[in-house]
């Protein structure tokens, strides 16, 4: 591990390209990002644009051709899986959970990166979960069974198994799909807190361009695995990106100094 | 308070096996007993490892390929188990451990197919077409296993089914000493893996985020567990209902942490397993009922029973 | 045809003892299914008629020329059907009479005949007797079985006890419902298990071990111990351990049939004078490896 490792960024990559084996084309061509600490990054693109090849890539589930990938300065896929847990917190897009648990069991799950083979849960163990979920403000479900909780309730609950992991930076897929307006704003404002609060760097896919803008320090557009633009989202959601990447008409307006972009009508000619 | 229930249970599971049996052996004479020290003892001794096996083969299976219904006889290897008895047999191999080398030999076979389909999709483990492809290889090892009896002396092949459908007539301190042996190994595996079979539990991507080496916790489970239950029926035949059953009873107690579970599947399974060779030796006295028939006699009342629970849940 | 095909199917469903023929012509192409009938066939006389028999038919030893059909259990019908027989005799058995049935279809006659202790040896004898013609010489034979009928068997008073074990794994034992047993009874020897009714049955091992067999009667034509007599858990069976294996050759003590006097003498003669038997000193332990 580097020494200075403090001043690498949490996750840095570089150029990098990646394509499937067997693919025609690639899925990334020379994307780059840094993420720090106390950064909320959102990567944001169309079906198709590399969004889910970045995350593999940035938590060394694939290996980049051309470029590198590094966590705190070390190659991705160089990590134990463990020491990466220790380090990195994912909430996935899909959980399929198969067992029935109460929440405070499923957050304690996110311990385990640093629970040795043998040893027993301790109490820094526990209070880290009890941390955790009063950060989602979550506490009030601890008890439950995990099936009687709402979209909304779990996806919290999720995020504070991946706090539970103490990690430097978080990632998050899409975490506001199939959420509804009141949970979704909710989960924004708790990310943002997480950020601000406790320092976390933040690396969040995501379709919805609004909140993303509201609520991200910085944002990466991808088209066809290119990075269109990164940068804060005033400068990457200028309505002419908007409609070139996303192919379709929209108006952009301002609110609290950051880009709302509100799509147009197209209605089909035969009711025109 | 609930361990030490488990515990008394299987204690007093083994004490019934000695006590109790066909032939009447008095209280007082016990201690003295040729058939209690050469018989009952080894027989209750291995039934308790035996059920102890299959119940912790049954929940890392269970674990493994997402399935509660998993059993560790659905991988194949009870065919292939069956195939190596009855070659065994047709072949006239010699000595006294020709047949269960040569089940044990079998049921590896099988493994190592069923091993082999299910890294038919790349380098990862694909717990899917793992029960299929375990429940193909075993029914086509069934089918050569019945082309072999219907072709060869009738007989002596008939009673090859009866040993199939499992019993503990064999033990002896030999095969006593060689389970305890052999089982440690991957019964250890299994537990160690017991962290990862309950990040497992959340799917494979989710597991691999949060630590789980998934491809390897993978391999060794399906080993250990696989291992495990070839062992079981190279000494006893096919029990089933074990496997399957016992990690549920002990889920509804211990939940679903495999660190609690995997211990208290093997205690339940030995437990069980030790009764039910009990009643199979003293209901129909002096005959006997294979105790593979008393294990499922008693299982798919219980397994009904947990299915309804579970489906109101 | 018709007449003779009505009246098989009458009898196939109302009885269970053997079909009777009150006035068919006696058989000259016989298939035999069943090494019992050809033996007891060739006993009256009527061997030369036999032109089919069963793999497992080898006595007497001009048994061995006639065509073999296979098995037998369940039988080949072409193969039967291709011998060209005026009359198949069949063992009572499940899946026989689906065979006779399919026979009956053929245009073949079948008699399905009860075989399973000794004393059904004499009404069988006299059954192919009245289906060869050859009553007298049957009724000379059937007399010479007759003693074996449950009335006028002379059970002399057991002086042994005898277990037969035809696998070891789960143990298996010849019960009271089987020939074998009575066998044992004429020659003088209990048969421990002679309390369950069935003719075979699992046990355990220490049922064997405590009711203390004298001897273990085991099917050998190899003359070696068993197998199973290695094998740790078995030698706390005395029998087994001492070495007291009765081998009973296949092709004798097998079956029921007009050797059957003959198998209950020799099995006397091996009880009284240890004859045949294995006998060696008491086993050691194995050296451990």
């Amino acid at each position: 591990m580097n020494n200075d490792f403090m001043t690498e960024p949490l996750l840095g990559l570089q150029d990098v390209h990646y394509r499937y084996p067997g693919a025609t084309s690639d899925a990334l061509r020379g994307v780059s990002l840094a993420i720090a600490p106390k950064q909320f990054h959102a990567v944001l693109g169309p079906n198709g644009s590399g969004k889910t090849t970045l995350v593999r890539i940035a938590l060394g589930g694939l290996t980049p051709l051309v470029g590198r990938a590094d966590v705190l300065g070390v190659p991705a896929s160089q990590w134990s899986r463990q020491e990466l847990a220790r380090t990195v917190g994912v909430v996935p897009q899909r959980e399929d959970n198969l067992f029935p648990q109460r929440v405070r069991e499923t957050v304690l799950l996110g311990r385990y990166p640093h629970l040795s083979l043998w040893g027993r849960e301790r109490a820094a163990d526990h209070d880290a979960v009890d941390r955790a979920l009063a950060a989602c403000d979550a506490q009030h479900l601890a008890d439950r069974w995990v099936w009687t909780l709402s979209g909304g309730e779990y996806q919290r609950v999720r995020v504070a198994r991946a706090l539970a992991q103490e990690p430097k930076l978080l990632v998050l897929d899409e975490p506001g799909m199939s959420l509804d307006l009141k949970h979704e704003m909710g989960l924004f404002e708790l990310v943002l807190d997480l950020v601000e609060a406790q320092g976390l760097g933040v690396l969040m896919i995501t379709h919805d361009l609004n909140l993303a803008a509201r609520f991200a320090d910085s944002l990466l557009l991808l088209e066809g695995g290119r990075p269109v633009a990164s940068g804060a989202p005033g400068d990457v959601l200028t309505q002419q990106t908007v409609e070139t990447v996303f192919s379709w008409p929209v108006a952009m307006q301002s609110v609290d100094g950051r880009p709302q972009m509100i799509p147009l009508r197209q209605p089909k000619e035969s009711r025109a | 308070m609930r361990w030490t229930l488990l515990g008394a249970v299987a204690v007093l599971a083994l004490m019934t096996s000695v006590v109790l049996g066909p032939a009447a052996v008095p209280l007082n004479e016990l201690l003295r007993s040729d058939i209690v020290w050469s018989l009952r003892v080894p027989r209750a001794l291995l039934a308790f490892l035996v059920g102890g096996s299959l119940g912790v083969a049954g929940a890392g299976l269970q674990a493994l390929v997402r399935n509660p219904l998993a059993d560790p006889f659905l991988l194949g290897l009870s065919g292939g188990a069956g195939l190596g008895a009855v070659l065994a047999i047709a072949l006239h191999l010699p000595g006294p451990w020709g047949l269960p080398i040569a089940a044990f030999l079998g049921a590896l076979a099988a493994l190592g197919l069923v091993y082999r389909l299910g890294l038919i999709g790349g380098a990862s483990l694909d717990p899917r077409i793992l029960l299929l492809g375990g429940v193909a290889i075993g029914a086509f090892a069934a089918a050569i296993t019945t082309a072999i009896v219907s072709l060869a002396d009738a007989a002596e092949l008939r009673n090859a089914f009866l040993w199939l459908w499992g019993g503990l007539s064999g033990a002896s301190w030999d095969s006593v000493l060689l389970v305890a042996l052999y089982a440690p190994i991957p019964l250890i595996v299994l537990l160690a893996a017991s962290r990862p079979l309950d990040l497992l539990a959340l799917g494979e991507e989710s597991a691999g985020y949060l630590g789980a080496e998934v491809e390897a916790v993978k391999r060794r489970v399906y080993l250990a567990a696989s291992l495990l239950t070839a062992v079981a029926v190279a000494v006893s035949g096919v029990i089933g209902f074990v496997g399957l059953v016992v990690p549920h009873i002990a889920r509804l107690t211990w939940g679903h942490r495999h660190r609690a579970l995997l211990p208290a599947a093997f205690l339940g399974g030995g437990a069980l397993l030790a009764f039910a060779d009990t009643l199979a030796r003293t209901v129909v006295a002096p005959r006997e009922l294979p105790v593979g028939v008393v294990t499922a006699l008693i299982g798919v009342p219980v397994f009904a029973f947990l299915l309804k629970r579970w489906s109101i849940a | 045809m018709l007449r003779r095909l009505s009246v098989v199917v009458l009898v196939l469903f109302a009885c269970h003892t053997s079909a009777r023929r009150h006035d068919a012509a006696p058989a000259h192409r016989i298939v035999s299914l069943l090494p019992s009938f050809t033996e007891i066939l060739f006993a009256i006389g009527a061997g030369d008629r036999v032109v089919g028999r069963t793999q497992w038919c080898d006595y007497p030893p001009a048994a061995l020329a006639v065509p073999s059909v296979g098995e037998g259990l369940p039988p080949s019908v072409e193969a039967v059907a291709a011998r060209h027989p005026d009359l198949v005799v069949l063992y009572k058995a499940g899946p026989n009479v689906t065979a006779a049935q399919q026979l009956e279809r053929l245009g073949i006659r079948t008699v399905l005949i009860d075989l399973n202790r000794l004393e059904d040896l004499a009404p069988a004898a006299r059954t192919l007797g009245r289906l060869t013609g050859l009553e007298q010489q049957a009724e000379s034979l059937a007399r010479a079985m007759d003693g074996f009928t449950s009335t006028n068997l002379h059970q002399p008073p057991p002086t042994s006890t005898i277990a037969f074990v035809v696998w070891d794994n789960p143990p298996i034992i010849i019960g009271h419902g089987s020939y074998l047993d009575q066998l044992a009874a004429q020659a003088g020897a209990r048969n421990v298990f002679g309390d369950i009714a069935a003719p075979s049955a699992q046990v355990s091992l220490e049922t064997i071990v405590a009711r203390d067999p004298q001897w273990i009667a085991v099917f050998s034509d190899s003359g070696t111990p068993p197998a199973f007599a290695q094998r740790r858990e078995w030698r706390a069976v005395r029998a087994v351990r001492e070495r007291h294996f009765l081998l009973l050759p296949g092709s004798l003590f097998g079956r029921p049939g007009p050797r059957s006097s003959q198998a209950v003498r020799e099995l006397r003669d091996r009880l009284e004078h240890d004859v045949g038997a294995q006998h060696a000193a008491p086993l050691h332990e194995t050296p451990r490896r």
